[in-house]
Order: structure tokens, then C-alpha cells, then sequence
């Protein structure tokens, strides 16, 4: 299958730089503290921030200096093309779980909140690529909304070749699973900072700066639309409450 | 759910309330909360729906495969019920804790169910039938879960597409599909005789429709029915710790079975009314 | 559902004999008629609304705190009940305790073999029992704690649920937990026009299918009550019925629970008469025995 066409378009007609369509809305629920949705293309996700809060379970002990940031992933058993059996619990699922735990407990500034728990819930309705990103992303703007202070934005972004030489940016599950290379990249973009780098499969040494330049530019960008949305929620919900200003004499 | 604490005060308030026919938010004895439904949310499912009942958000995905009908009943197809409490709702649902409340709903589900007309999903006898795995994602508890869980899966159920078998080839005895090349070509499921569960909760001396998380919290026993669209009752079950005197049961089955015809009447519109809307309506999903 | 990996398991597509014995009525008026004759007696001789005859007894398992036996013609179930403990994994503080019931059928119980692992069923059918005993047992006396109540099903035929909701209650009293009052339960089946009170699972298959025509009535109901406090602790209904039927049925139900009643008091009664009677006994040996000792050290 040719990833790329003769024109230059991927098989859902994107350019190679191009990012998939991202649309997402803050405070989707009102039990948790912060929630947020994220859609990017056609990949649904839900987060959902609980806390800081007293450390749940006896077995893990509250660390006296930092808040234990404790992350779950999940995915609906409808998420994929096949019927998933269990949505959490497998392997897989685990592996992600202890990467979301490493990049957000990055961004979190957990010195503030000794011997408490954060607790941050993934749910991914629709799966069809770049799922732990498009987590990333939905964890972010939870924790905005959840007013947890952050160092910074973590965004995360994929990366992949197609015909050993054109860098792709943003790839969707059909791309993902026709066996080209692909690299996970986790970065907060001002800083330059790379939090979490991942990749699967395998190409040539020189081939990577590039496709890691693009995959940060392709995080820069994220950022700015998640910026924007991020902005506009909160003009939405400062003006409604008329910016806290009390009125009277 | 389990995280709420009631004082006294809160709790003699809910229960004057019920008995004065004004509840905390000014619902009478037998108002249902606003609902929002939308169905065709998930594309990769056969059928989806979201329902929001104030506070309370429930997923579900319908998908279909083909397996062997059960060898007592080589005519009926099958339908599996599977409830996923996601911890989004409360952090007490994390890993396995939410199990035991998703096999009470599944099981009252599959009992409620046995009204459902499964001769529908037979392919061929003995041979081939569809099997329906109707997923269930419990995002957000505010009370009422068996009502809002039954509603979705019933919304699901009738947007449901299932492909249409075009042809069966016999390859040396095993027999092979063929499906319809042709993605919209589907048949869609008769969903009539699906049963809708009406929870009525005892508060003091009154039955509740749609008791909000709070209210469960004041009554120690309530009564699920679940009621077809004719008014007749597929199931019904007593759920909480408490008892409940014969005359309590009797109103309760029949207040049960007036609001579910309701219920099952306004859902009907409802999902008529959205079908009207075409195949090219806007789908909002969770950005409304 | 949960694969067993300790226990050699059969292959895996096999069918019961059953299916291929010609013995299947042909037409739905034919098997209506195996189980119902036409002088309006079941299979088995009774009348439409008689119950099979009952045999209970406690104290049957010696390892258990309270036990208790019953036999409802052919279904036969035992359960045994444990003093309190506390509650494992569990460090949060409730007022009341906890009823912990599991109730599985044996792996010979039923026409069909079941598996060793209790499947979704089971757990149905522990939740229903649990919520049947609850209201009956005064949870306040032992905060923080669990009792845990078994029943095992060693034979079924029909109206199993019903006989351990009653053989478990009378084990919880035998196993002296403090009770507000003792709970029976009865299954009432219905098809089409026929009400067939403790069905047996001939009658219970025929009740769980659909009668031709529309709109008739079919299905289950199984009522657990307490006749003292005149509650009913537990209403399990499967099935398409009319609601004012399920009301009726419920009524009657009840009265026929307040029979079955009488029965498991008049058990506990005997239980209590007989030790009090051995205690007696025991005393009075032990009397004879210290005065042949102080006649013996006179000597």
C-alpha cells in the first residue's frame, strides 16, 4: 500500500506535514475536578483529573516532599475495529499507563502538594492512531481545567517515514499498522524540552533529525491550538461570571 | 456515588420534600430529569448512542460478529451485555473496583432482555447467527444508572446497521458469508419489544422516579421494573438492603408500569424525530 | 468467562445426549400437555396450586457455625452460615455489618454440566440472596463485621433460589445471628392462562417459553417474605407478564409463604427443644456423677 500518492497526499488526503483535524472542549463533566475532550482526526479521547487529594490505599505510601501523580488508561471495548475484550488490565494497557505517568508527572508541579494524590483517568472511545498523544494532550487541558499549576503544556505528537525519505507528521492507525517506522515524541514546547521519546520498527541514523524536528514543529503547533481553545474557555466562563467581579456599593 | 456524605438535616429535608410532592430541585414524585440523546457517536461501532441525564453520562457501542447459535436454539442469535464502570465517574472505580456494580447491571440487563426477539439475528439455522455485544460505559454517576443505562442501549439498538448477508457459499461443508460490499447497505434492528427499566426508589412512605445520587442515599430499597412499550413488565427486582411491604410493591409496579409506556412513548419520538434529521445531521458527540 | 486452569477441562464443542433424544415434544400443545394433564393435575399429581412437600433440617454440618438442609421434592440445597468476621481489605468504618452470600449450583445439580467457577448467573442469583436476607438480619449488632452464608444446590429441579433463600435463613438462625425475622420464598410459574405454583424445572422450562398468540403471559416470579414483620424482602420477576397479574401474584405468594413459615418454626423450635433437653440430660449425669464421687471419697 503506498502511503504516499504520486501528488504528494497520504491515503486520507493529508500532506505530509499536515496535522489531522483537532477539536476539544474543557470541562466536559462536572464529578471530577478538571475534564476535557480531545478529538484529533478521527482518535476520541477522554481525560478526567481527580484531586490533589488524601493518598487512596494503604500499600502506596504518601511521599513526604512531591504529590504521587496516579494515572489509569483505559480503552472502551468498541474503541477499535475489533471488539477489544477487557478495556484495562493487559499489558498493553499498563505500558501506557506508566509512559502517561512519566510525561505528566513532568508537567505537574507535585512539590506543591506533599503527601497527596492526583489522579488522572484516560478513556479512549475511538481508537485510530496516535492514542497515547492524543491522552497526552486530553491530560493537559483536564489539569487546566482542573486549576492544578503546571510547568508547562505537554503535548505529544507522532512522526513517521514514508518512502525512506519524506518525514510524515500525525499518523492515523492505517499508517501505523502497514509497518512504517514511527516516533512518539512528548515535549513541552517552549522550553524545547522532549519528555517522553518513543519509537517503533526502525530507519536510517541520518533520517532522524529530521523526523524529530518535525515532530517538535508538529508539537509547537498542537500547543498553539490547544492555547487557543484553552483561552477561549476560559473567556467563556470568566465573562459569564463576569470576571469575579462583585457588584454593590 | 459511594463518595457522597449526607448529614441528618440534608436527609429529614429530601425526605419532607418527597412527601410534599417538591423535591430538592422541584421536581414532582414522577419527573424525569432533562435527557440528552444522540445515537451514531462512534463510528467504529454498528450502532452507538450517549445519553446525559443531568449528571448522569452513559456511552454505549453496539457491535456485531457472526458465531453459532446455541445448540438448544439453532433459530435465536445472541446478545451479550458488557457494563465498563470507567473510573472518570469516581477514582473508587479504578482497576477492578467498579465490578461489582457492572455485573448487577449487566445481569439485570440480560434478564430484562429475554423479551427481545432474537430470531431476528438468525442467518442460517443451526449454522450461522449474528451475535450483538452491546458495550456499556459508565461515565458519570448521578444516580438512576439502571433507567439512563436502559435508554442508551435501547437508542443504540435501533440505530444499529447490520450488514446485510448477500449470499452463503458451501466450501467443503463449512459455510462462508458473503456479505454486502456496499457499507450502507444494512438492515436495522426491530427494537419494539425492547424493555425500558423505570427505578422507582422508596423514600419515606412515596415512590421516587429517577431518584438523583442524594436521594438514593435516603431510601434503603426500590424496585426496578422493566417495562416493554405495550405495558407489559419483561422483569422486575427488588435492589437495596431494605424490605418492602406488599402494598409498596403493588404501587410501585403500577406506577412503574404507567411512567415506562410514557417513557417508551417519548423515546420513540425522540429517535423518529432524529432519524428525520437525515444522514447528514451534524454529529456533536461530547463537543456540545 | 474465566478459564479454569487447575481442573482438566473437557473438549471444548461438545453437546449434551439430550439434544439428539426424540423424546422433544413435536407441537406446543403436546408439551403443554406432558406437563399439564387434562384433569387438571401437573405431572407429578398435584393440583395447580400446590407446593411440593418440604423437608428441613439444621445443624446437618458440623464445621459450620448454623447449617441447615431442605428438600423441596427432587431440589435439593444445604447452607451453612459462619460466625461474624471482619471484613477483609476493608479499613473504612460502616455502622452496619455485612451479608456476604454465594450461591452455586453443583456441577451435577443440573441436566447440563456447570463449570466449577461460578459464572454470571451464580452471581446473580447471590446478589438476589443476599438482598432477600438482608432486611431480616439486624446488621447493626455486629459493625464492621461480614457473616458469610453458602448455599450449595446438590440437586435442581426447579424452584432452586426459593429453597435456599428459606434454607439459608434458617441456617443464619441456627448459626444464632441475631434476626428480626425468618424469610421463605416461593416460585410461582406462569404460561399462557396456567399458574403453576413450586414448579419443578420441567415446568419452569415450559413457563420460560413464549405461548403462541399474542400478548399471553409467561415467565417466573420469585417472592421471598417475611411473615412476621409482613414485608417482602425480595422480588425477582423474569419474563413478559401484564403488571396487575405480577400484583396478584405477588399477593398470593405471600400467602403461601406465611405457610412455609410455620413450617421452618416449628424446625428451630424442635432444635432448641432438643438441646435444651440434652443440656438437661448432661446436667443431671453430671449431678449423679459428683455424688457418686463425694459417696466414693466417704468410703
Amino acid at each position: 500500500m503506498e502511503l504516499l500518492s504520486e501528488q504528494g497526499l497520504r491515503l486520507d488526503g493529508r500532506r505530509p506535514e499536515e496535522l489531522r483535524k483537532i477539536r476539544c472542549k474543557l470541562g466536559v463533566f462536572e464529578q471530577p475536578d478538571g475534564s476535557a475532550y480531545l478529538e484529533q482526526g478521527n482518535t476520541k479521547v477522554l481525560a478526567a483529573v481527580y484531586g490533589p487529594h488524601q493518598v487512596r490505599g494503604g500499600r502506596v505510601k504518601a511521599n513526604a516532599d512531591s504529590a504521587i501523580v496516579n494515572c489509569q488508561y483505559s480503552m472502551a471495548t468498541f474503541s477499535t475495529g475489533e471488539r477489544k475484550r477487557r478495556p484495562r488490565g493487559d499489558r498493553k494497557s499498563q505500558e501506557m499507563t506508566s509512559h502517561l505517568k512519566q510525561a505528566l508527572t513532568a508537567a505537574i508541579k507535585t512539590e506543591i502538594y506533599p503527601r497527596s494524590q492526583i489522579d488522572i483517568f484516560l478513556e479512549v472511545l475511538q481508537a485510530d492512531g496516535g492514542n497515547y498523544c492524543c491522552c497526552i494532550n486530553a491530560a493537559t487541558l483536564a489539569l487546566i481545567d482542573a486549576g492544578i499549576p503546571i510547568n508547562e503544556y505537554v503535548v505529544g505528537c507522532t512522526a513517521s517515514l514514508a518512502n525512506a525519505s519524506v518525514p510524515m507528521l500525525d499518523i492515523s492507525h492505517l499508517e501505523e499498522t502497514t509497518g512504517g517506522p514511527s516516533l512518539t515524541i512528548v515535549a513541552m514546547p517552549l522550553s524545547k524540552k522532549i519528555v517522553v521519546a518513543e519509537m517503533l520498527e526502525r530507519f536510517h541514523v541520518d533520517q532522524l533529525e529530521k523526523i524529530l524536528n518535525l515532530a517538535l514543529k508538529g508539537c509547537q503547533q498542537i500547543h498553539a491550538v490547544l492555547d487557543a481553545a484553552v483561552r477561549n474557555h476560559m473567556t467563556e466562563i470568566g465573562s459569564a461570571s463576569a470576571w469575579g467581579q462583585t457588584f454593590g456599593t | 456515588m459511594a463518595s457522597l456524605m449526607l448529614g441528618e438535616g440534608e436527609k429529614m429535608l429530601i425526605l419532607h420534600g418527597v412527601e410534599d410532592d417538591m423535591r430538592n430541585d422541584g421536581r414532582t414524585r414522577r419527573k424525569y430529569r432533562p435527557m440528552e440523546l444522540e445515537t451514531n457517536v462512534v463510528s467504529h461501532a454498528n450502532g452507538s448512542a450517549r445519553l446525559r441525564l443531568a449528571n448522569t453520562d452513559i456511552l454505549v457501542g453496539i457491535k456485531t460478529e457472526i458465531d453459532c447459535p446455541f445448540p438448544e436454539t439453532p433459530n435465536l442469535g445472541k446478545i451479550e451485555f458488557f457494563v465498563d464502570c470507567s473510573a472518570n465517574a469516581t477514582p473508587a472505580f479504578e482497576g477492578r473496583g467498579g465490578e461489582d456494580l457492572a455485573m448487577e447491571i449487566s445481569n439485570s440487563l440480560a434478564c430484562a432482555y429475554n423479551s427481545f426477539p432474537l430470531d431476528q439475528l438468525c442467518i442460517t439455522k443451526g449454522e450461522q447467527c449474528w451475535k450483538l455485544y452491546a458495550d456499556i460505559l459508565i461515565l458519570e454517576c448521578g444516580g438512576n444508572l439502571y433507567d439512563a443505562v436502559s435508554i442508551a442501549v435501547k437508542a443504540a439498538l435501533s440505530s444499529t446497521e447490520v450488514p446485510k448477508v448477500v449470499g452463503t457459499v458451501l466450501d467443503g461443508g463449512t459455510v462462508d458469508l458473503v456479505l454486502s460490499d456496499d457499507p450502507f447497505d444494512c438492515q436495522k434492528l426491530d427494537v419494539r419489544r425492547a424493555p425500558l427499566l423505570v427505578t422507582l426508589c422508596k423514600i419515606g412512605d412515596f415512590c421516587v422516579v429517577d431518584p438523583t445520587a442524594e436521594e438514593e442515599m435516603c431510601s434503603v430499597a426500590s424496585m426496578v421494573v422493566s417495562v416493554l412499550e405495550n405495558g407489559t413488565v419483561s422483569s422486575s427486582f427488588k435492589c437495596g438492603a431494605g424490605s418492602l411491604h406488599s402494598e409498596t410493591v403493588k404501587e410501585a409496579l403500577k406506577i412503574g408500569k404507567e411512567v415506562g409506556q410514557s417513557l417508551n412513548q417519548e423515546l420513540e419520538e425522540i429517535l423518529l424525530e432524529e432519524q428525520n434529521l437525515g444522514p447528514k445531521r451534524e454529529l456533536f458527540g461530547f463537543l456540545k | 468467562m474465566p478459564v479454569d486452569s487447575r481442573r482438566l477441562q473437557g473438549p471444548e464443542t461438545t453437546f449434551s445426549y439430550h439434544l439428539y433424544v426424540n423424546k422433544q415434544p413435536q407441537t406446543h400443545s403436546q408439551w403443554v400437555k406432558q406437563v399439564l394433564k387434562s384433569n387438571g393435575k401437573r405431572s407429578d399429581g398435584r393440583k395447580l396450586d400446590d407446593i411440593r412437600k418440604i423437608f428441613l433440617k439444621t445443624s446437618v454440618m458440623s464445621q459450620a457455625k448454623g447449617s441447615a438442609y431442605i428438600e423441596v421434592g427432587n431440589t435439593k440445597v444445604i447452607c451453612s452460615a459462619f460466625d461474624p468476621r471482619e471484613i477483609p481489605n476493608n479499613n473504612k468504618f460502616s455502622l452496619n455489618g455485612e451479608l456476604f452470600c454465594e450461591f452455586k449450583f453443583a456441577n451435577f445439580s443440573q441436566k447440563k454440566r456447570r463449570g466449577f467457577i461460578r459464572d454470571a448467573e451464580e452471581k446473580d442469583l447471590s446478589v438476589c440472596l443476599k438482598r432477600a436476607l438482608e432486611p431480616a438480619v439486624c446488621r447493626h449488632e455486629f459493625p464492621n463485621f461480614q457473616v458469610d452464608v453458602y448455599a450449595l444446590v446438590l440437586e435442581d429441579d426447579g424452584s432452586a433460589l426459593a429453597a435456599a433463600i428459606t434454607c439459608a435463613s434458617l441456617a443464619l438462625a441456627d448459626a444464632s445471628i441475631p434476626m428480626y425475622d425468618l424469610v421463605t420464598a416461593l416460585t410461582l410459574g406462569v404460561h399462557g392462562d396456567h399458574k403453576f405454583l413450586d414448579p419443578t424445572s420441567e415446568e419452569e422450562r415450559l413457563c420460560c417459553h413464549e405461548p403462541p398468540g399474542q400478548n399471553k403471559n409467561h415467565g417466573l416470579i420469585v417472592l421471598a417474605y417475611a411473615t412476621e414483620l409482613q414485608q417482602v424482602t425480595q422480588l425477582k420477576q423474569i419474563g413478559v407478564m401484564d403488571s396487575e397479574f405480577l400484583i396478584e401474584a405477588s399477593n398470593s405468594l405471600s400467602s403461601h409463604c406465611s405457610q412455609t413459615h410455620k413450617l421452618s418454626q416449628q424446625c428451630l423450635a424442635q432444635v432448641v427443644l432438643k438441646t435444651t433437653k440434652e443440656k438437661k440430660r448432661l446436667l443431671e449425669l453430671g449431678e449423679t456423677f459428683k455424688k457418686m464421687d463425694v459417696g466414693s471419697q466417704k468410703d
